[in-house]
């Protein structure tokens, strides 16, 4: 179903249940100097809803929500607030007007008991300002009976459990007189059988009259709990729907974009020789926990594969154990018929062009200048670049070879010598992804190539990535974006749980199937 | 240039703060000033004074400059100093070589102790994961006792009533030509390699980039662990050949308190230049000057000399806090500037949603 069409309907089936409690209108914020986190967006929240936010990752759910709780500063937009604007400059003022949040990570004090948590920072005191414990305890005692939450108000936080943690993070809002309860991701660490206990008490929290919002990307949770469903996509509200009117296909469709094209934009061309192959990679973390699992994979020349998946299921030890920032527990990494299971960083970057998802922490420095971002690696491996037994870099090289990397890579920068923070993402990329092509290695690990690009750059990555596939280079290519796999692989495989569930030929998969495979593990 | 800018307003702000404290307690800002200044830099023996004070400011601003713009914190300057001060002490009371042997020689073993101090902190961060930012200032507790045991019994002067060490050879002392002492030589020459050694070789490159950012570097091919004990190595040679100087160059003998606070004011130059190392040299110099020119502004105008601490700090809390300042403002700017952009570009009274 086209989302275009979808999003027509939004109008007429988003009946209001009650004149709204929270508006929220055209709000932009910025996070300096230049990530556009919400781009005019506009949603309105009843009074006693269940209302979800939902989107990829960096749509700006948490955002929006922190604007309204006053932790973020929007840069324009009007919040109205029963009926009243309302502008709040910190949580504090947040939770005063009766809006609360409880943040993903869970911040209490261990060797306090569970009473003394929630009262800290309110606690009421006696005529010679004293602590009244026994007043503060009685009043805990009685909101977890109002609410019917078990939980024993005098254990020890260190001891009791991480659901327990987030129900005593709920109490303290509550103990508050908020009305309005924001939850981010709440279900994100809890196991699955503490997940309708917890739905249960906010359910019952709804009834006594409470507005809760909750942010979630688990789209059976969200349609098992809410009402209303707001659609997040790039920082604007794409839709929101009545939680009985709507699919999970379709609300999966509303959050990757509109207008999906997937039609592939490859020319066919006959795979050469296995350029890249990992065997029986396993690898366990240091809690033991199973990460990635008996993963095999291979990659031929001229030949580009995308790795599908929702994000955490192994893709980031996917990527680390290729670059060589994790030694796997067990399993073989050979490329171009070398075998770099145990290699160091360097011999690997003989072989392995790595683009990687995040420009500023691993693609390059911000604070360096162009040059010194386009020679990185190079200055190792090209004797050019250096001299006197590669002791002294060698300045004019170093500046022919960045003139020549901006030159075949339209990068678009002030200077040579402006720091990599003074270019636009888009132009950061080219340099951060010229850069690794001009290492020509038999086979380029892109690990979301296109992320956070305006429309042209990401074009224009895709352009290059096909040029790489046609000059018979092996590609594997890990995306978010499902779109984008359709658009460039020849085969997908689809990670679920650190395994690879799907390793199918473009032409014989669908999205749907995809999308189940991604979220159950089978299709 | 904007760094430019930012030193002389921090410098002036800086000046203007003592002023109105002066003023407030009676004194005759200008004319301390003037002395202040005559006494550092109005003639040629003040001037030459100042060079030479500033040797072990600028020796370990340059080490702290680097080890900071590298990554590791190296916060052991004061105790590398003392150990690299104790090494030519010891060296210099029991050889006596012809002085184009002798002083180099000195100078090498005491980059070695500081070498060897700093070393010590690497290894333990290597073998153990230990913090270098605690093992070292915990081993500068170590050096100062250490050193002070050393003067106190096995190396004191059994003249001396207090504790110190006796001379040196004296084919261990720094020449000096006039009034200018050669160890404002070795300053200079330090400053001038190591500013190459960052801005111009493979290693430094290494260096800088994975002090900005280590997981690129180390996702670059560069070897990461090995550069951060090369860093630690050489800045602690940095601050142990401060101390060898301190002794060669001065009092020629290991005294109490020798060092002092030479150390820390390293570091505090090397947060105000910002790890620059042009910018340790210069600011090493303003801070020799004015604490040059304090002893003088008492004799003549009686301003406490302390002043002195007063401008440093307020020209440490200036600089950095304006150099931040200009960047959040620059950077918010631009954040706005988008904002109104793309409220141009859709106006939002005609949102996706209506009611």
């Amino acid at each position: 179903m086209s989302t275009q069409r979808a999003e027509a309907q939004v109008a007429d089936r988003s009946v209001q249940l009650a004149p709204p409690l929270i508006q929220m209108q055209g709000i932009v914020k910025v996070y300096p100097p230049n990530v556009l986190a919400l781009d005019d967006a506009t949603v309105s929240f009843a009074d006693g809803e269940i209302h979800a936010l939902v989107g990829e990752n960096g749509a700006g759910k948490s955002t929006l929500m922190k604007v309204l709780y006053g932790l973020v500063h929007h840069d324009r937009g009007e919040i109205r607030y029963r009926g009243r604007p309302v502008r709040f400059r910190s949580p504090g003022e947040a939770i005063a007007a009766g809006i609360g949040m409880v943040h993903q990570e869970i911040l209490l004090i261990n060797e306090y008991t569970v009473w003394e948590n929630i009262v800290l920072g309110a606690e009421p005191v006696d005529r010679l300002g004293r602590i009244d414990r026994k007043r503060a305890r009685g009043e805990v005692q009685a909101i977890i009976d109002r609410f019917h939450f078990a939980l024993d108000p005098d254990a020890i936080v260190a001891d009791i459990s991480v659901a327990a943690r987030q129900k005593v993070e709920i109490l303290k809002l509550l103990y508050r007189d908020v009305s309005v309860l924001i939850l981010d991701e709440p279900t994100a660490v809890l196991t699955p059988q503490e997940i309708p206990q917890l739905f249960a008490e906010l359910r019952e929290l709804r009834n006594e009259g409470h507005t809760i919002l909750f942010i979630s990307h688990r789209l059976e949770e969200v349609l098992e709990l809410a009402e209303r469903v707001t659609v997040l996509r790039k920082g604007r509200v794409v839709a929101t729907l009545p939680a009985a009117q709507t699919t999970r296909s379709e609300l999966a469709a509303l959050m990757v974009g509109r207008e999906v094209l997937f039609s592939s934009r490859r020319t066919p061309q006959a795979p050469g020789d296995v350029v890249f192959a990992v065997e029986g990679l396993r690898y366990e973390d240091e809690h033991g926990r199973v990460r990635l699992k008996d993963v095999h994979l291979q990659v031929r020349a001229g030949e580009l594969v995308g790795v599908a998946g929702v994000e955490g299921n192994g893709q980031l030890e996917l990527v680390n154990a290729i670059t060589g920032l994790l030694q796997p527990t067990a399993g073989t990494l050979r490329v171009a018929g070398v075998d770099l299971t145990h290699a160091p960083i360097l011999e690997r970057r003989r072989y392995i062009a790595y683009v990687p998802q995040d420009r500023g922490r691993m693609g390059g420095s911000l604070a360096a200048s162009v040059v010194e971002n386009a020679i990185m690696t190079h200055h190792r491996l090209n004797p050019r670049l250096t001299r006197w037994k590669g002791l002294l870099l060698d300045r004019k090289a170093a500046h022919r070879f960045t003139d020549a990397l901006a030159q075949r890579f339209n990068v678009s920068m002030p200077a040579r010598a402006a720091p990599l923070r003074a270019l636009s993402g888009g132009n950061q990329q080219k340099v951060i992804l010229g850069r690794e092509l001009l290492l020509e290695c038999p086979f380029i690990l892109l690990d979301q190539p296109t992320r956070g690009l305006d429309v042209g750059s990401i074009e224009y990555v895709h352009d290059q990535m096909l040029a790489m596939r046609r000059a018979g280079r092996g590609l594997l290519m890990i995306s978010a974006n499902l779109e984008e796999i359709f658009l460039l692989a020849d085969r997908i495989v689809v990670l679920h749980r650190g395994e690879i569930v799907a390793d199918l030929p473009v032409e014989q998969a669908t999205v749907e199937q995809i999308g189940r495979y991604m979220l159950e593990g089978k299709a | 240039m904007a760094r430019v800018l930012n030193a002389a307003l921090g410098v002036l702000i800086a000046l203007a703060l003592g002023a109105l404290i002066m003023l407030a307690q009676g004194y005759d800002p200008l004319a301390s000033y003037a002395a202040l200044f005559q006494f550092s830099l109005g003639s040629p023996y003040a001037l030459a004074t100042t060079f030479k004070n500033a040797v072990p400011l600028v020796l370990t601003g340059l080490s702290a400059a680097i080890a900071f713009a590298s990554g590791p914190v190296n916060l052991g300057q004061p105790g590398q100093l003392l150990m690299g001060a104790l090494a030519a002490t010891i060296a210099g009371l029991y050889l006596d070589l012809p002085p184009l042997v002798m002083i180099p020689t000195l100078a090498l073993l005491a980059m070695a102790a500081g070498a060897l101090w700093s070393g010590l902190a690497a290894l333990l961060r290597q073998a153990f994961g230990m913090s270098e930012f605690i093992v070292t200032l915990m081993l500068n507790i170590v050096a100062d006792y250490f050193t002070l045991w050393a003067i106190t019994y096995p190396f004191k002067d059994a003249a001396a009533y207090s504790p110190m060490t006796p001379p040196i050879a004296t084919s261990g002392w720094l020449p000096e030509f006039g009034d200018w002492n050669s160890a404002v030589f070795w300053m200079l020459a330090a400053t001038a390699l190591m500013w190459f050694l960052l801005a111009r070789t493979r290693p430094g490159y290494e260096w800088r980039i994975g002090g900005q950012n280590s997981l690129f570097a180390r996702l670059g091919g560069c070897p990461v662990d090995r550069n951060f004990i090369l860093v630690m190595l050489l800045t602690g040679a940095l601050a142990g050949l401060a101390g060898g100087l301190l002794i060669m160059g001065g009092p020629h003998r290991f005294l109490r308190g020798l060092g002092a606070n030479y150390a820390w004011d390293g570091v505090m130059i090397a947060i105000v230049a910002n790890n620059s190392l042009p910018g340790v040299l210069a600011y090493g110099l303003f801070f020799a000057a004015i604490q040059t020119g304090a002893l003088g502004m008492e004799l003549i105008t009686a301003v406490p000399s302390e002043i002195v601490l007063v401008l440093q700090g307020a020209l440490v809390l200036v600089i950095v806090a304006s150099r931040e300042a200009l960047h959040q403002l620059a950077d918010r700017l631009a954040a706005r500037r988008q904002a109104q952009r793309r409220a141009k570009q859709a106006p939002f009274l005609e949102s996706v949603e209506q009611p």
